[in-house]
């Protein structure tokens, strides 16, 4: 039986919009089956494709066979972990590797964890929660720029 | 003819479906899952959650048919890898299809991640669902970690060399942990070992129910979305408590407001008790 979305307990109409119930229900609905499902098969289409095709023009990488006794290797790590190998560059030397490395992670996975709680104001829209937004952008652009940074270093130095 | 087959075949499905339903009351429970209403205006935003998820099933998928010639002995490993890329049937697009989807799957976690957190959706109730979202995010960015020295081949090899020493600088944990994790001093056939288990084993089997989980919490609050999707509702609410609030005024009159702010009604009693 195919049932058109519909809100879940009272008509639009009668409904008194309080505080409360306002974030119940969107104010448009479509059903998850079968508007939302053809929208994710149509992403996860293109996706298959992607990879497909890329599996091809670009199949992934096997370098030579691992060889402990070698010690002129330059290891790279993998692409999404550019901004965090970089980020070590601001901690040399014994003393504070172990601070960049572990502390300064760590904490920032527990703040991620802690998010929810650490902004619970009433607000969703970005615009009227700057703090959260700002600190988020500030995020993102210092892994985007780390990143940038990795990969200019390693174009300008591809034997370092 | 035709007529009596299409009665006939209605029947069986009719007589199936109930069937089904009496024994599991799994028809319940599909029209439950399937007929959901979702928000409507952000649709294709809301993908990003789904292209994660097919990222991760195809990583499931691909990753059992590459274990089917993978042999992770540091004798073997590099060599059936070769024998996947070179001689397997499909050998080239499952691996391409692992290797591939991974870097996808990061990207899509990424801007998952983003859009929650600009669009605010990790708020009450929905705290838990961020938690076990994050839980995803360390355990997937670990597989990812794992899975780069199973190809023993020069850079996974000396990346994961590399890896391990960083993680060594941990206080404290830092020297047990390690020692644990390579199965010695050094990189070696302990280390592919301990790898594998982790990679194949370990991390696919704590992911599966943490989705279950997140998929299960979402479905329980329902899909936020963004503030954009209530932005009618607001606005009747918006409308109604300004309304309440200039009843308030008139009510309460003199006392709370001054003078010049007075409703008309104030006024005209002002006017007649003059």
């Amino acid at each position: 039986m195919y049932a058109p979305a519909t809100g879940k307990a009272k008509p639009v109409e009668e409904e008194v919009i309080t505080e409360e119930n306002v974030f119940d229900r969107p104010d448009e609905t479509i059903g998850f089956f079968p508007k939302q499902v053809l929208y994710d098969l149509f992403v996860s289409t293109l996706i298959l494709i992607a990879c497909c095709v890329l599996s091809y023009l670009s199949p992934a990488p096997l370098t030579e066979p691992a060889d402990p006794a070698t010690i002129t290797y330059i290891p790279r790590p993998e692409w999404f972990f550019f901004f965090y190998e970089q980020m070590l560059m601001f901690f040399p030397g014994y003393a504070l590797i172990g601070f960049g490395a572990v502390v300064v992670p760590t904490i920032f996975v527990g703040l991620l964890f802690a998010v929810p709680w650490l902004d619970t104001g009433p607000q969703y829209s970005p615009l009227r929660r700057p703090f959260a937004t700002v600190i988020g952008l500030l995020v993102v652009v210092v892994v985007v720029l780390n990143m940038l940074m990795a990969v200019a270093r390693i174009i300008n130095f591809p034997g370092q | 003819m035709i007529g009596r087959i299409r009665s006939q075949a209605i029947d069986t499905s009719r007589f199936l479906t109930d069937w089904m339903e009496h024994r599991t009351g799994i028809v319940t429970m599909m029209e439950h899952f399937l007929y959901e209403p979702v928000p409507k205006r952000g649709a294709w935003l809301y993908t990003l959650g789904s292209a994660t998820l097919f990222c991760i099933s195809l990583q499931f998928l691909t990753g059992i048919l590459l274990l089917f010639y993978y042999v992770p002995t540091t004798d073997h490993a590099w060599d059936s890898i070769y024998y996947i890329m070179e001689e397997a049937y499909f050998g080239t697009l499952i691996r391409g299809i692992h290797y591939w989807s991974a870097n996808f799957l990061l990207v899509f976690i990424g801007l998952h991640m983003a859009q929650v957190f600009f669009s605010g959706g990790y708020k009450a109730p929905r705290e838990l669902n961020w938690v076990v979202g994050v839980v995803l995010l360390l355990l997937v960015i670990v597989l990812a970690f794992t899975g780069y020295l199973l190809r023993w081949d020069q850079d996974g090899f000396w990346a994961s060399v590399v890896g391990m020493k960083i993680g060594s600088y941990s206080p404290f944990v830092g020297g047990a942990t390690i020692h644990f994790l390579l199965g010695g001093d050094v990189t070696g056939p302990a280390t592919l070992s301990r790898f594998f288990a982790i990679h194949v084993w370990l991390l696919p089997a704590a992911l599966a129910p943490f989705i279950g989980i997140h998929l299960y919490l979402l479905r329980k609050h329902g899909v936020f979305g963004s503030e954009f999707e209530y932005s009618d509702r607001l606005a009747k609410l918006h409308e109604r408590q300004r309304l309440e609030l200039y009843e308030s005024y008139e009510e309460n009159g003199h006392e709370e407001i001054g003078e010049t702010n007075l409703g008309r009604r104030n006024r005209e009693e002002r006017d007649r008790r003059e």
